[in-house]
């Protein structure tokens, strides 16, 4: 392991492709104090924006979560303890309230089959998408259009679409089901279905953004790769597996980090499904249960809490992603 | 119009592991005013970053510039007096010529649009580019692009011009055409320039004199005859001249340098120069030897070779030989330039002298030129030394 | 496949042109009967969502041209001007877009209820400027966050296009005489504009669509964006009015609908750069 003092020394001292070391100070003044001094009226507005309302907040949350901050009234930065940690993770009725509190588990184990199953499905549909795509070249700008059409659209529009599809009565779902002799069965309201109607939902609007990114992918591999493939004998599937998916790496860990990051807004969808902070716990998330705590029940240091939970899950995908990106001077 | 002179200049990169790399170490040289000097040198010898300094777009890390006169070590780039030109042109693409042009004359002066719009058709008029002024650059060829660029230094009317290899980006016949253009022009315009490139050829025609870097030092400064003819040592021999210099491996040995493939007699002539030396490097250039075809060696500097390969390229063969008497595992050809009307063939036996006032001898470890060729039996050849 | 994609849109569509009293929602994928069409759901989808469209409107243009502007300087700043240390600068703003908006929410209410005195500043001088309304001061409030959140991605995306732009051009404005401002202002923003093209497309997409910012910063009343309109929209005791809830869908989704359609190429473009 490297030292992180090392690490980051490099990265203060890294100075990327040197365009221009600079130019003319006069003898003895430092690199430093010339063009990151002339450049800074450009970077460092937006630098202390983002300082003071990412990085600021977030450390301002990280206290807020060591308070008893609840209700109305001013959060007190006088008494500082873990206790809403250990609420999170054991229940139980903490000092600051009368009543007892859910732990997040039931919401982590939501939040993680959530992301797992939408990113792997979105994945895989979008790697087949992509290969379909490429073979038939003709249609492609329309068929990209198409496909990344639902991206467009809101999280708040996509579950006003998905509530009518899957409604009891009048939802496309259940016609289609009725088609082949099933149902109608309630889908929204429904325990063991409402995460997997959530996740198709989701699928449904992101799996194209996948096939795009596939797509480009496909296109960086010279065509002697399919070429030399044909010529060896393999078959279309078995040069799919063997040769050209392999190269998809890049592509794959891209668009994996870019749909993580967007299934962390699902909150969005859930809340507008659910007309309300409550999904109910089958399809509670960390994302719900964190607002649901700070703004329906004014637990506001509890919920905190559960964001800095939320915030080192999402620290933990992307931080090896961006540090491989720095390592790769792709920065 | 001014000399430009840079003393005792020196620049070190520091890495990011703080290891420190001497990019230009104490390199001197003055450029009289109106002069033209190519600094040739290998990629990576510190040519480029030598300009850069002059320019100002890199730090002095030592030394000192000076533009007739004034120390500008501390002047931005734009109060300097100089203008560019790049190996890219780097024109600005959202502009037309006519605004590429006039860019620099705004930001840099209090002219007036008139004034300016008024030198702009001028230059462009004398560069043949007037009925480009409002095109864009991606509409242009390379060589016109190449004119623009060197229209939007010359519109600056700077002290001295700096060329960071701006020939390089085009083919060659254009490169021939612009070689000559852009010496004339400078003749006319009477400006100090640099002019940077990696091929010696372009160093050997352009420049009034030449400056060779390797490595960061300076080997030499002189007209192109001074660096071809009498080399200061080793690398400016080898660098300067195409085809290039033959080089042997010799140790002093008695009465003769000895080598692996074969033996020169060491005359009273020669034994001063090679006194100090347990071993020298000898230099012949391929047209140095002379060479016939169905003979017998007669003198000492003679030697039966055997013809290995020809490569005709019309007015000169370059013809590849084997010394006979080789006797190493591994046979040492080197080459002689005939005129394109011999007949040699491959296999061919011929004699070749190596004449002792043609040849070059080095010292084997520093390089430096023990003897160079003597220029007496140079014809009509004006050296000034 | 391309009929999952568009089924659910044109299914919505179609239920929107039907008249709510006709509906019956036996074969909602197919146009209604031509007796049925109706445009009373849009009619009345527009009337029920027109403030908060304003607000959108109101909250999004500045939005997008303030982040695409200081994303743009940002990345000149750390790019185009090479110095040491830059590149650490900007991983922390390459960070700042994978942030999750949770971790931010309960500081930014407290920030912009209880420390700036933003309310009563807005609300003691809104008399006096025409059309400041004081509820504006949540708008405001949201301008300035969405605007802290999008300059990272738009940082992201202008970096790349500046380290693709030559070197040797920037160096010869130098020679030129023209400071780093001048350079920004006369080389490098105009061979920005198609990358400001795609920044804009995507910034408009991202901040209308956003519903979370909005939720936990304006809150309620009359400064609703568009997307809290929409979650209550065609509920009430008598179950669900469908047609004026799909219809509402669409009208909400319009603007970016109409962007996604006309400069789709460089949506793509920004959500795969």
């Amino acid at each position: 392991m490297r030292n992180p003092l090392t690490v980051l020394k490099r990265l203060v001292s890294d100075s990327g492709d040197a365009r221009t070391d600079g130019g003319t100070a006069s003898s003895g003044t430092s690199l430093l104090s010339r063009d990151s001094i002339r450049s800074a009226p450009f970077w460092l507005p937006p630098f202390l924006l983002v300082g003071l309302f990412v990085y600021g907040a977030i450390l301002w949350n990280v206290v807020l979560s060591l308070t008893d901050f609840q209700g109305l009234g001013d959060p007190n930065y006088g008494d500082l303890d873990f206790e809403n940690y250990v609420v999170a993770f054991d229940g139980g009725t903490p000092s600051w309230t009368d009543y007892s509190i859910d732990p997040i588990w039931n919401a982590t184990q939501n939040t993680v089959v959530l992301m797992v199953a939408f990113a792997i499905v979105c994945l895989a549909l979008g790697l087949l998408l992509a290969i379909l795509v490429d073979q038939q070249i003709r249609f492609e700008n329309t068929f990209r259009t198409i496909y990344l059409l639902p991206m467009s659209l809101s999280f708040v529009v996509t579950a006003k679409f998905w509530l009518y599809m899957y409604d009891y009565n009048t939802g496309l779902v259940n016609i289609a089901l009725g088609a082949f002799g099933f149902g109608p069965i309630e889908i929204v309201q429904n325990p063991d279905l409402k995460l997997a109607a959530v996740a198709f939902a989701l699928i449904w609007q992101y799996s194209g953004y996948a096939m795009v990114v596939y797509l480009a992918g496909l296109r960086a591999i010279p065509s002697s790769h399919f070429e030399a493939a044909r010529v060896d004998g393999a078959s279309t599937i078995r040069m799919y597996w063997r040769v050209i998916i392999p190269q998809l790496r890049t592509a794959t860990v891209s668009a994996l980090v870019v749909l993580v990051v967007f299934s962390l807004k699902a909150f969005d969808f859930l809340f507008s499904m659910y007309g309300g902070y409550n999904p109910g716990p089958s399809a509670d998330i960390l994302a719900t249960q964190m607002v649901r705590e700070a703004y329906g029940n004014q637990n506001w240091a509890y919920g905190s809490s559960i964001a800095v939970v939320l915030f080192l899950m999402a620290l933990a995908v992307v931080a090896p992603y961006i540090y491989s990106q720095y390592r790769q001077g792709q920065l | 119009m001014a000399e430009l002179t840079l003393d005792s200049i020196t620049k070190v990169f520091t890495e990011d592991d703080g290891n420190e790399i001497v990019a230009v170490d104490d390199v001197d040289f003055e450029i009289a005013d109106g002069e033209f000097l190519v600094l040739v040198g290998p990629s990576g010898c510190g040519k480029s970053t030598t300009l850069r300094m002059v320019a100002g777009l890199e730090t002095i890390t030592e030394g000192e510039i000076r533009l007739g006169g004034r120390r500008i070590n501390d002047k931005p780039p734009a109060e300097r007096n100089i203008a560019m030109v790049f190996q890219s042109y780097a024109l600005y693409p959202h502009m037309t010529v006519k605004q590429n042009m006039s860019f620099g004359l705004e930001e840099s002066t209090d002219m007036s649009d008139d004034e300016i719009d008024e030198i702009v058709t001028d230059t462009a008029e004398m560069m043949g580019i007037a009925n480009l002024l409002d095109r864009k650059p991606d509409d242009l060829s390379g060589g016109q692009q190449q004119r623009v660029a060197l229209g939007r230094a010359i519109v600056r009317d700077p002290e001295a011009f700096l060329m960071d290899e701006p020939l390089s980006n085009l083919d060659a016949k254009l490169r021939a055409t612009m070689r000559t253009e852009l010496q004339r022009l400078q003749e006319d315009l009477g400006v100090t320039t640099v002019y940077v490139t990696h091929d010696q050829t372009e160093a050997m025609t352009m420049g009034d004199r030449i400056a060779v870097l390797d490595d960061g030092i300076l080997q030499q400064v002189g007209t192109p005859l001074e660096c071809y003819h009498t080399p200061n040592n080793y690398f400016v021999a080898g660098f300067i001249g195409e085809p290039s210099m033959n080089f042997f491996e010799l140790d002093v040995e008695g009465d003769a340098l000895v080598g692996e493939h074969f033996e020169y007699p060491i005359s009273d002539q020669l034994r001063g120069a090679v006194s100090g030396s347990d071993s020298v490097t000898l230099g012949i250039r391929p047209e140095d030897v002379e060479f016939r075809a169905d003979a017998m060696p007669t003198e000492p500097t003679d030697f039966a070779c055997t013809v290995d390969v020809v490569e005709p390229t019309g007015d000169a063969n370059n013809v590849y030989l084997t010394f006979d008497d080789d006797n190493s595992d591994e046979p040492r050809t080197f080459i002689v330039t005939v005129s394109g009307m011999d007949r040699v063939e491959s296999g061919d036996k011929v004699v070749a002298r190596f004449p002792e006032s043609a040849i070059h001898l080095f010292d084997e470890f520093s390089g430096e030129a023990l003897k160079n060729r003597s220029l007496e039996d140079v014809e009509s050849v004006d050296i000034s030394i | 496949m391309i009929v999952f994609y568009l089924i659910p849109i044109e299914t919505g569509l179609m239920t929107a042109i039907t008249d709510p009293s006709a509906y019956t929602g036996s074969a909602p994928y197919l146009p209604p009967a031509p007796g049925d069409v109706s445009l009373g759901p849009f009619t009345n989808a527009v009337d029920a969502l027109s403030q908060g469209l304003a607000n959108s409107f109101i909250l999004v243009v500045p939005a997008t041209i303030l982040s695409g502007l200081l994303g743009s300087m940002a990345a000149y700043g750390l790019t185009t001007v090479d110095w040491k240390g830059q590149i650490g600068i900007y991983m922390l703003f390459v960070a700042g877009i994978f942030i999750p908006y949770q971790a931010v929410l309960v500081p930014l209410t407290q920030f912009w209820y209880n420390v700036v005195p933003l309310r009563t500043t807005v609300e003691s001088v809104a008399p006096m400027i025409p059309l400041l309304q004081e509820f504006h001061w949540k708008l405001i409030a949201l301008i300035v966050t969405h605007t802290a959140y999008g300059i990272p991605i738009c940082t992201l995306l202008f970096r790349a296009h500046y380290k693709k732009l030559s070197d040797e051009m920037v160096e010869a404005a130098r020679l030129d005489g023209a400071s780093i401002t001048r350079i920004y202002r006369r080389i490098i923003l105009p061979l920005s504009v198609p990358m400001f093209a795609v920044v804009f497309i995507y910034q408009f997409t991202q901040i209308w669509n956003d519903l979370l910012f909005a939720l936990t910063i304006i809150q309620f009343g009359d400064a609703s964006v568009v997307t809290q309109d929409l979650v209550s929209i065609g509920v009430s005791q008598e179950g669900t009015n469908f047609p004026l809830r799909m219809a509402a869908a669409l009208v909400a989704a319009l603007p970016t609908l109409l962007v996604y359609i006309f400069f789709g190429d460089k949506f793509a473009k920004g959500v795969t750069a």
